[in-house]
């Protein structure tokens, strides 16, 4: 059954690598599309409108089962709603529409239902890690109040629509700590989109902070773009580098923001490729490195290289034709291991990276 | 509190002259003074625990923009702050065991209703307990606002106890914790050189090479237990300019008869390969694990990790400060007078302000302190043990709540 819905609705039926899921959402909800744009994807390869085509699959209302990845999806397309909010919406619909009668039953149903998206978007680290949340949660929930079946169970629910404002409540948090970071006259560098980072800095300008971002394009999704877009209509100085023109810049940078895809246990960081040379740069200048990212995308994952991750692949759009017999590097994401990131910024507080070990030790143990 | 008015605003001058300097002394001067502010404050019948903690962050808010360098100030306050939420939480779940009790006693019969407030009731009380506690990843779905959980609580409490000479009794109990917790901590202050010193003999041993720079009492401390377990060792001691504390250092290790080589400050790069450990004091340790430190500190750091050996700084938890650096070669500094280097008159020709626009050729800085990043720090020793720079956040979460880090911004707001 799962192999099935896997075929029938992951964004991509074909391809050779698959495409991921979750980057296929991003970049959908944070790349600039623009004449240009659509111009040089109609001249790439044809596959990229393939993808676009797929990336609304046909709702097909099937069992209980199915309903887990289509509420799933339906939350996914919410530009506003990150996507740990849209698994804890799915598994809670899960509990709404369930027939269980007893905690242990409805455990077994969550944790099946929890299984089947995981495996539906391997490459989606906060996912992951926010099904592990919730259903870690519930376990907990059902140990530690005795109360009734019918109470527990509307108490999960209540929670757990409840997500999507502790996810913006998370980011204001964030947004707030932060703010002792940016200093006045400071210049920042941010790489990629990210909620979290837009946040922070929307913050800091009505703080009425002085302050530079300089920004990464974003290569090939170009979320820098958008994400310079938004920074720009904010009022703040903004400039946008091609992703090569990190190191030449470095030395009028102050200090780096970037998001995370999700935090593992070492404390290093999983996030859009490019993060782990910008932190190597930063590193070897002396210059701090932040993370900005909600407590929900710790995840329990310890990759010990690049390569040690479920590959997560995106389609590539070079402008022009590439040249036959030329394998292309699909990678979305790398991994920054923990000693060249300086801080995070989480709304559980500013925290070394040794911190996210304790924390998820602390949950799951 | 009209009568702690005085006491404060004197304080605050001290503070403002730099009469009162270090943070050991600063840090118990400042427990004193909030102890007399909780002892003069009169209690209300409603909301004690946060009046009380009104009144805490009125006046250190006055004592911490007195003397922003001296972080110990800020310590104390939020530390004090702490020990009220402590103290009024311990009471109310007291209060609330005490509730679930009496329901379970007053209706034996009807178990199947009793069954909910009891463990409702714990249920609230585990949450009190929590809210104590940083945020974390654990919490992050449960859903506890914090001060109608609390203020529910009390008020049932309250309202089962009924009876007012209770009140009366509770209100002063509170008190009576706080002011004695205050005591604990102000004994702690005090008691922390021989509890760091009690560590002495596990880091240094027989026969190693000591540098140290400048003066610090809990050094001299730690190296004196050591030397009273009669471990021989010998310690080089750089001289600490401009004030060279270090020579004081130096006299005093050597009526103790411990081995002692002067050096001046520049030589520590030329004598580290022969050292087996820096063992230095602090200023104050920030919450990313860096070190406030009298200045020439970094460079020893530096010199130390170069040639890989341990840098270890002691120092008491009240030097333990939960804020950030940021900036703190500037932020947290302080300019001296330029007397410490030059005598007057001594350059008095190249400052004069008739030349040029006015400003003399000549300027003099003279900085306090040094930062020193938390990778240059190989250990920490206080008096709850010897921690790695990336284990201070949990020292920290444990000695202050999460929400008093802005005592300004709370009260302001």
């Amino acid at each position: 059954m799962a192999m099935e819905l896997d075929a029938a609705q992951n964004p991509n039926p074909n391809p050779d690598p698959p495409i991921s899921a979750y980057y296929q959402t991003r970049a959908d909800h944070h790349a600039v599309v623009s004449s240009d744009w659509l111009a040089h994807a109609a001249a790439a390869a044809s596959s990229v409108t393939d993808t676009d085509a797929d990336a609304a699959p046909p709702p097909s209302p099937g069992g209980n089962g199915g309903g887990v990845i289509e509420e799933f999806n339906m939350w996914r397309r919410k530009p506003e709603a990150a996507e740990a909010v849209a698994a804890i919406m799915a598994l809670t619909a899960v509990i709404r529409s369930s027939r269980a009668t007893t905690m242990m039953e409805l455990e077994i149903e969550l944790k099946k239902a929890s299984d089947k998206l995981k495996s539906w978007d391997a490459t989606s680290i906060s996912l992951s890690a926010a099904c592990d949340l919730f259903m870690r949660f519930v376990t907990r929930t059902s140990h530690l109040e005795h109360e009734k079946f019918d109470a527990a169970k509307s108490r999960l629910i209540e929670r757990g629509e409840k997500f999507g404002e502790i996810s913006l409540k998370a980011r204001k948090t964030i947004a707030m700590l932060s703010q002792d970071f940016i200093l006045d006259g400071c210049t920042m560098l941010v790489h990629g989109y990210s909620r979290v980072v837009l946040e922070i800095l929307k913050l800091a300008a009505s703080n009425r902070k002085l302050f530079r971002v300089l920004c990464t394009e974003g290569r090939p999704d170009r979320t820098g773009l958008r994400m310079s877009n938004e920074i720009a209509a904010l009022g703040i100085p903004v400039k946008v580098l091609i992703d090569s023109a990190v190191a030449y810049s470095m030395d009028e940078i102050d200090m780096i923001f970037v998001g995370a895809d999700g935090v593992v246990e070492s404390g290093g960081i999983i996030n859009m490729m490019g993060t782990y040379q910008i932190a190597l740069v930063a590193h070897s200048m002396n210059k701090p490195l932040y993370v900005a990212a909600e407590s929900y995308k710790f995840a329990r994952l310890y990759p010990l290289d690049q390569k040690d991750m479920t590959p997560a692949h995106r389609p590539i759009d070079f402008g022009v034709p590439v040249p036959a017999g030329v394998e292309i590097e699909t990678s979305a994401r790398d991994y920054t291991p923990p000693q060249y990131l300086t801080l995070l910024l989480t709304d559980l507080g500013v925290l070394t990276p040794s911190v996210v070990s304790d924390e998820l030790i602390q949950l799951y143990l | 509190m009209p009568d702690v008015q005085p006491l404060v605003s004197d304080f605050v001058l001290k503070l403002k002259r730099r009469k009162v300097e270090g943070s050991h002394a600063v840090a118990r001067q400042t427990a004193e003074l909030l102890r007399s502010v909780v002892s003069q404050h009169r209690m209300g019948n409603t909301n004690q625990a946060a009046a009380l903690a009104d009144a805490i962050r009125a006046v250190g808010e006055h004592l911490i923009a007195a003397n922003p360098i001296e972080l110990a100030v800020g310590n104390i306050v939020r530390r004090v702050l702490h020990i009220i939420k402590e103290e009024d939480i311990s009471s109310t779940a007291v209060g609330i065991e005490g509730l679930s009790v009496t329901a379970v006693s007053d209706d034996e019969y009807d178990s199947g209703n009793d069954d909910r407030p009891t463990l409702s009731a714990a249920v609230l009380a585990s949450h009190a307990r929590n809210t104590l506690r940083a945020p974390s990843l654990q919490t992050l779905l449960d859903d506890i606002p914090v001060s109608t959980a609390l203020s529910h609580s009390a008020s049932s409490a309250g309202d089962s106890d009924g009876k007012t000479g209770d009140k009366s009794l509770k209100t002063r109990k509170l008190k009576h914790d706080v002011i004695a917790a205050i005591g604990d901590l102000i004994e702690e202050i005090d008691t922390c050189y021989d509890q760091i010193s009690e560590q002495a003999v596990e880091l240094i041993h027989q026969n190693e090479v000591i540098l140290t720079l400048g003066r610090s009492r809990t050094v001299k401390e730690f190296l004196y237990a050591a030397k009273e377990k009669k471990r021989s060792f010998r310690v080089f001691v750089a001289e600490g300019a401009p004030r060279y504390q270090g020579h004081v250092l130096a006299k005093e290790l050597v009526e103790k008869g411990v081995q002692t080589t002067v050096i001046t400050d520049s030589a520590v790069f030329a004598m580290i390969s022969r050292v087996n450990m820096v063992i230095v004091g602090a200023h104050a340790i920030m919450a990313n694990g860096g070190v406030i430190a009298p200045i020439g500190m970094n460079m020893v750091a530096l010199a130390a990790q170069r040639h890989a050996v341990p840098f270890v700084v002691v120092a008491g938890s009240h030097k333990l400060c939960p804020l950030y650096p940021h900036n703190p070669e500037v932020l947290l500094n302080e300019l001296k007078s330029p007397s410490d280097l030059l005598d007057f008159g001594e350059f008095s020709n190249c400052m004069n302000f008739s030349t040029q626009d006015g400003t003399p050729l000549l300027d003099v800085v003279n900085p306090t302190f040094d930062y020193v990043p938390p990778k240059l720090v190989s250990l920490f020793v206080t008096d709850s043990g010897g921690h790695s720079p990336s284990y201070i956040y949990r020292l920290i979460s444990e000695y202050y709540s999460a929400d008093d880090l802005g005592v300004r911004r709370m009260s302001s707001s």
